[in-house]
Protein backbone atom coordinates (compact mmCIF):
# COMPACT_ATOMS: atom_id res chain seq x y z
CA UNK A 1 0.00 0.00 0.00
CA UNK A 2 1.36 3.45 -0.86
CA UNK A 3 0.89 6.32 1.64
CA UNK A 4 -2.09 7.64 -0.31
CA UNK A 5 -3.93 4.35 -0.14
CA UNK A 6 -3.01 3.90 3.50
CA UNK A 7 -4.52 7.31 4.29
CA UNK A 8 -7.63 6.39 2.30
CA UNK A 9 -7.97 3.04 4.06
CA UNK A 10 -7.63 4.72 7.45
CA UNK A 11 -10.72 6.80 6.65
CA UNK A 12 -12.73 3.88 5.36
CA UNK A 13 -15.44 2.59 7.69
CA UNK A 14 -14.60 -0.75 9.26
CA UNK A 15 -17.67 -2.32 7.69
CA UNK A 16 -16.43 -1.53 4.17
CA UNK A 17 -12.96 -2.91 4.93
CA UNK A 18 -14.46 -6.16 6.22
CA UNK A 19 -16.80 -6.55 3.28
CA UNK A 20 -13.95 -5.93 0.86
CA UNK A 21 -11.68 -8.48 2.52
CA UNK A 22 -14.43 -11.09 2.45
CA UNK A 23 -15.24 -10.39 -1.21
CA UNK A 24 -11.61 -10.91 -2.13
CA UNK A 25 -10.96 -13.96 0.06
CA UNK A 26 -14.28 -15.77 -0.49
CA UNK A 27 -15.73 -14.61 -3.80
CA UNK A 28 -19.24 -15.81 -4.66
CA UNK A 29 -19.33 -18.24 -7.61
CA UNK A 30 -19.41 -16.42 -10.93
CA UNK A 31 -18.82 -13.01 -9.33
CA UNK A 32 -15.67 -10.99 -8.78
CA UNK A 33 -15.41 -7.55 -7.22
CA UNK A 34 -12.22 -5.67 -6.51
CA UNK A 35 -11.74 -2.12 -5.27
CA UNK A 36 -9.99 0.37 -7.51
CA UNK A 37 -6.54 1.52 -6.39
CA UNK A 38 -7.45 5.22 -6.50
CA UNK A 39 -10.79 4.89 -4.75
CA UNK A 40 -11.47 2.11 -2.29
CA UNK A 41 -15.21 2.79 -2.47
CA UNK A 42 -15.25 2.12 -6.21
CA UNK A 43 -15.29 -1.51 -7.36
CA UNK A 44 -14.69 -3.17 -10.69
CA UNK A 45 -17.16 -6.02 -10.87
CA UNK A 46 -17.51 -8.99 -13.20
CA UNK A 47 -20.51 -11.29 -13.29
CA UNK A 48 -20.60 -14.43 -15.41
CA UNK A 49 -23.89 -15.02 -17.21
CA UNK A 50 -25.75 -17.74 -15.28
CA UNK A 51 -26.15 -21.21 -16.80
CA UNK A 52 -29.50 -21.88 -18.51
CA UNK A 53 -29.94 -18.14 -19.08
CA UNK A 54 -29.55 -16.29 -22.40
CA UNK A 55 -26.48 -14.65 -20.83
CA UNK A 56 -24.63 -17.96 -20.37
CA UNK A 57 -21.08 -17.74 -21.68
CA UNK A 58 -20.99 -13.97 -21.23
CA UNK A 59 -18.69 -11.95 -19.00
CA UNK A 60 -20.46 -8.79 -17.82
CA UNK A 61 -18.55 -5.84 -16.45
CA UNK A 62 -20.17 -3.58 -13.89
CA UNK A 63 -19.08 -0.69 -11.71
CA UNK A 64 -20.12 -0.27 -8.10
CA UNK A 65 -19.71 2.69 -5.76
CA UNK A 66 -20.33 2.93 -2.03
CA UNK A 67 -21.68 6.43 -1.34
CA UNK A 68 -20.71 8.39 1.72
CA UNK A 69 -23.77 7.25 3.70
CA UNK A 70 -23.33 3.54 2.89
CA UNK A 71 -24.61 1.27 4.49
CA UNK A 72 -27.52 3.56 5.34
CA UNK A 73 -27.89 4.16 1.60
CA UNK A 74 -27.56 1.40 -1.03
CA UNK A 75 -24.50 0.96 -3.25
CA UNK A 76 -24.73 2.47 -6.72
CA UNK A 77 -24.28 -0.12 -9.47
CA UNK A 78 -24.52 -0.22 -13.22
CA UNK A 79 -23.59 -2.50 -16.13
CA UNK A 80 -20.76 -1.36 -18.37
CA UNK A 81 -21.25 -4.24 -20.80
CA UNK A 82 -24.19 -3.87 -23.17
CA UNK A 83 -26.95 -6.31 -22.27
CA UNK A 84 -30.41 -7.08 -23.68
CA UNK A 85 -32.56 -7.38 -20.56
CA UNK A 86 -35.95 -5.84 -19.66
CA UNK A 87 -34.72 -4.53 -16.30
CA UNK A 88 -31.44 -3.01 -17.50
CA UNK A 89 -31.38 0.07 -19.74
CA UNK A 90 -28.98 1.33 -22.40
CA UNK A 91 -26.86 3.14 -19.84
CA UNK A 92 -26.58 0.00 -17.72
CA UNK A 93 -28.95 1.23 -15.05
CA UNK A 94 -30.58 -1.62 -13.15
CA UNK A 95 -34.17 -1.80 -11.95
CA UNK A 96 -33.91 -3.79 -8.74
CA UNK A 97 -35.90 -3.05 -5.59
CA UNK A 98 -33.02 -3.59 -3.14
CA UNK A 99 -31.04 -0.87 -4.94
CA UNK A 100 -33.89 1.53 -4.19
CA UNK A 101 -36.70 1.47 -1.62
CA UNK A 102 -36.11 -2.12 -0.46
CA UNK A 103 -32.50 -1.45 0.57
CA UNK A 104 -31.60 -2.36 4.13
CA UNK A 105 -28.25 -1.87 5.89
CA UNK A 106 -28.41 -5.60 6.67
CA UNK A 107 -27.72 -6.24 2.98
CA UNK A 108 -24.17 -6.17 1.63
CA UNK A 109 -22.20 -5.75 -1.59
CA UNK A 110 -22.24 -9.52 -1.91
CA UNK A 111 -26.04 -9.79 -1.59
CA UNK A 112 -26.50 -7.01 -4.12
CA UNK A 113 -24.29 -8.75 -6.66
CA UNK A 114 -25.99 -12.10 -6.07
CA UNK A 115 -29.36 -10.41 -6.64
CA UNK A 116 -28.11 -8.93 -9.91
CA UNK A 117 -26.87 -12.37 -10.96
CA UNK A 118 -30.31 -13.78 -10.07
CA UNK A 119 -31.96 -11.02 -12.13
CA UNK A 120 -30.06 -12.32 -15.16
CA UNK A 121 -31.63 -15.74 -14.59
CA UNK A 122 -35.09 -14.30 -14.04
CA UNK A 123 -35.84 -11.22 -16.17
CA UNK A 124 -39.00 -9.48 -15.04
CA UNK A 125 -40.74 -7.80 -18.01
CA UNK A 126 -43.62 -6.69 -15.74
CA UNK A 127 -41.39 -4.16 -13.99
CA UNK A 128 -39.47 -2.83 -16.97
CA UNK A 129 -36.77 -0.23 -17.27
CA UNK A 130 -36.01 -0.83 -20.94
CA UNK A 131 -39.57 -0.50 -22.25
CA UNK A 132 -39.06 -1.83 -25.76
CA UNK A 133 -37.06 -4.82 -24.52
CA UNK A 134 -39.82 -5.65 -22.03
CA UNK A 135 -42.43 -5.34 -24.78
CA UNK A 136 -40.39 -7.68 -26.97
CA UNK A 137 -40.12 -10.13 -24.06
CA UNK A 138 -43.87 -10.16 -23.47
CA UNK A 139 -44.88 -10.36 -27.12
CA UNK A 140 -42.35 -12.92 -28.27
CA UNK A 141 -40.28 -14.33 -25.45
CA UNK A 142 -38.51 -16.87 -27.66
CA UNK A 143 -37.30 -14.21 -30.05
CA UNK A 144 -36.33 -11.81 -27.22
CA UNK A 145 -34.24 -14.54 -25.62
CA UNK A 146 -32.56 -15.20 -28.97
CA UNK A 147 -31.69 -11.48 -29.20
CA UNK A 148 -30.32 -11.57 -25.65
CA UNK A 149 -28.12 -14.54 -26.69
CA UNK A 150 -26.87 -12.65 -29.76
CA UNK A 151 -26.01 -9.60 -27.65
CA UNK A 152 -24.17 -11.83 -25.18
CA UNK A 153 -22.10 -13.31 -28.01
CA UNK A 154 -21.52 -9.87 -29.53
CA UNK A 155 -20.79 -7.67 -26.51
CA UNK A 156 -20.01 -9.84 -23.47
CA UNK A 157 -16.93 -11.76 -24.44
CA UNK A 158 -14.70 -10.25 -21.72
CA UNK B 1 -13.70 15.16 4.03
CA UNK B 2 -16.69 14.20 1.93
CA UNK B 3 -16.51 11.25 -0.43
CA UNK B 4 -16.26 12.31 -4.09
CA UNK B 5 -18.77 10.50 -6.29
CA UNK B 6 -17.10 9.01 -9.41
CA UNK B 7 -17.89 10.57 -12.79
CA UNK B 8 -20.35 7.96 -14.04
CA UNK B 9 -22.54 7.91 -10.94
CA UNK B 10 -22.36 11.67 -10.66
CA UNK B 11 -23.64 12.00 -14.24
CA UNK B 12 -26.32 9.37 -13.63
CA UNK B 13 -27.52 11.44 -10.66
CA UNK B 14 -27.60 14.53 -12.86
CA UNK B 15 -29.43 12.62 -15.60
CA UNK B 16 -31.97 11.38 -13.07
CA UNK B 17 -32.59 14.92 -11.90
CA UNK B 18 -32.83 16.16 -15.47
CA UNK B 19 -35.33 13.41 -16.35
CA UNK B 20 -37.54 14.14 -13.34
CA UNK B 21 -37.39 17.88 -13.96
CA UNK B 22 -36.69 20.55 -11.38
CA UNK B 23 -37.46 24.13 -10.43
CA UNK B 24 -39.88 26.11 -12.57
CA UNK B 25 -38.72 24.56 -15.85
CA UNK B 26 -36.91 27.68 -17.07
CA UNK B 27 -33.74 25.60 -17.44
CA UNK B 28 -33.60 21.91 -18.36
CA UNK B 29 -31.19 19.40 -19.82
CA UNK B 30 -30.93 15.83 -21.08
CA UNK B 31 -28.59 13.48 -22.88
CA UNK B 32 -28.07 14.04 -26.58
CA UNK B 33 -27.05 10.47 -27.34
CA UNK B 34 -28.92 8.07 -25.01
CA UNK B 35 -26.73 5.16 -26.19
CA UNK B 36 -23.44 6.65 -25.04
CA UNK B 37 -22.40 4.75 -21.93
CA UNK B 38 -19.87 7.51 -21.17
CA UNK B 39 -22.60 10.17 -21.13
CA UNK B 40 -20.50 12.81 -22.87
CA UNK B 41 -22.94 14.88 -24.92
CA UNK B 42 -25.90 16.72 -23.47
CA UNK B 43 -28.35 19.35 -24.56
CA UNK B 44 -29.60 22.17 -22.43
CA UNK B 45 -32.52 24.56 -22.79
CA UNK B 46 -32.89 28.00 -21.25
CA UNK B 47 -36.03 30.12 -21.39
CA UNK B 48 -35.03 33.77 -21.39
CA UNK B 49 -35.81 35.71 -18.21
CA UNK B 50 -38.63 38.27 -18.05
CA UNK B 51 -37.91 42.01 -18.24
CA UNK B 52 -34.96 41.46 -20.58
CA UNK B 53 -34.52 41.28 -24.36
CA UNK B 54 -34.38 37.50 -23.86
CA UNK B 55 -37.90 37.32 -22.44
CA UNK B 56 -39.66 34.10 -23.56
CA UNK B 57 -36.94 33.19 -26.06
CA UNK B 58 -36.03 29.51 -26.07
CA UNK B 59 -32.28 28.92 -26.27
CA UNK B 60 -30.70 25.53 -27.02
CA UNK B 61 -27.22 24.69 -25.85
CA UNK B 62 -24.80 21.87 -26.41
CA UNK B 63 -22.87 20.60 -23.40
CA UNK B 64 -19.83 18.34 -23.57
CA UNK B 65 -18.70 16.50 -20.43
CA UNK B 66 -15.46 14.79 -21.34
CA UNK B 67 -13.92 12.01 -19.28
CA UNK B 68 -12.34 14.50 -16.87
CA UNK B 69 -15.73 15.86 -15.76
CA UNK B 70 -16.53 16.83 -12.99
CA UNK B 71 -12.90 17.47 -12.03
CA UNK B 72 -12.73 19.74 -15.09
CA UNK B 73 -15.49 22.03 -16.27
CA UNK B 74 -17.74 20.91 -19.12
CA UNK B 75 -17.64 22.80 -22.44
CA UNK B 76 -20.75 24.69 -23.49
CA UNK B 77 -21.95 26.18 -26.74
CA UNK B 78 -25.11 28.05 -27.55
CA UNK B 79 -26.76 26.45 -30.59
CA UNK B 80 -29.28 29.30 -30.78
CA UNK B 81 -27.76 32.63 -31.71
CA UNK B 82 -27.49 34.98 -28.76
CA UNK B 83 -25.57 38.15 -28.07
CA UNK B 84 -24.02 37.91 -24.61
CA UNK B 85 -20.65 39.04 -23.28
CA UNK B 86 -19.48 35.51 -22.53
CA UNK B 87 -20.52 33.98 -25.87
CA UNK B 88 -18.03 33.74 -28.73
CA UNK B 89 -19.92 35.08 -31.75
CA UNK B 90 -18.04 32.80 -34.14
CA UNK B 91 -19.27 29.46 -32.79
CA UNK B 92 -21.48 30.11 -29.77
CA UNK B 93 -18.92 28.78 -27.30
CA UNK B 94 -19.18 30.12 -23.76
CA UNK B 95 -15.74 31.53 -23.04
CA UNK B 96 -14.53 30.24 -19.64
CA UNK B 97 -12.35 33.33 -19.22
CA UNK B 98 -15.50 35.48 -19.41
CA UNK B 99 -17.77 33.24 -17.39
CA UNK B 100 -16.44 32.84 -13.82
CA UNK B 101 -18.36 29.68 -12.97
CA UNK B 102 -16.53 27.85 -15.78
CA UNK B 103 -13.23 29.66 -15.27
CA UNK B 104 -13.18 28.88 -11.55
CA UNK B 105 -14.84 25.51 -11.84
CA UNK B 106 -15.42 23.39 -8.73
CA UNK B 107 -16.31 19.70 -8.80
CA UNK B 108 -19.48 20.39 -6.76
CA UNK B 109 -21.01 22.55 -9.50
CA UNK B 110 -23.72 20.84 -11.53
CA UNK B 111 -25.18 21.24 -15.02
CA UNK B 112 -28.33 22.60 -13.38
CA UNK B 113 -26.37 25.29 -11.54
CA UNK B 114 -24.44 26.16 -14.71
CA UNK B 115 -27.55 26.63 -16.83
CA UNK B 116 -29.20 28.61 -14.04
CA UNK B 117 -26.14 30.86 -13.83
CA UNK B 118 -26.12 31.41 -17.60
CA UNK B 119 -29.78 32.37 -17.40
CA UNK B 120 -29.05 34.73 -14.55
CA UNK B 121 -26.29 36.32 -16.63
CA UNK B 122 -28.90 37.17 -19.27
CA UNK B 123 -30.33 39.64 -16.74
CA UNK B 124 -27.00 41.34 -16.04
CA UNK B 125 -26.73 45.06 -16.94
CA UNK B 126 -24.43 44.12 -19.85
CA UNK B 127 -26.76 41.53 -21.36
CA UNK B 128 -30.31 42.48 -20.51
CA UNK B 129 -30.63 45.14 -23.19
CA UNK B 130 -28.01 43.93 -25.70
CA UNK B 131 -29.40 43.86 -29.25
CA UNK B 132 -30.24 40.29 -30.25
CA UNK B 133 -30.23 38.40 -33.56
CA UNK B 134 -33.65 37.31 -34.86
CA UNK B 135 -35.28 34.72 -32.68
CA UNK B 136 -34.74 31.10 -33.74
CA UNK B 137 -31.51 31.67 -35.71
CA UNK B 138 -28.69 29.20 -35.06
CA UNK B 139 -24.88 29.30 -34.84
Amino acid sequence: MNPDQAAQAAQLPRRIIKETQKLLSEPAPGISASPSEENLRYFNVMILGPQQSPYEGGVFKLELFLPEDYPMAPPKVRFLTKIYHPNIDKLGRICLDILKDKWSPALQIRTVLLSIQALLSAPNPDDPLAEHVAKHWKENEKEAIATARQWTAMHAQG
Amino acid sequence: MSVPVPRSFRLLEELDRGEKGFGDGTVSYGMEDPDDIHMRNWTGTIIGPANTVHDQRIYSLKIHCDLSYPEQAPKLWFKSRVNMGCVDQRDGRIDPTKFPMLGNWKREYTLEQLLTEIRRDMSSPLNRKAPQPPEGTMF
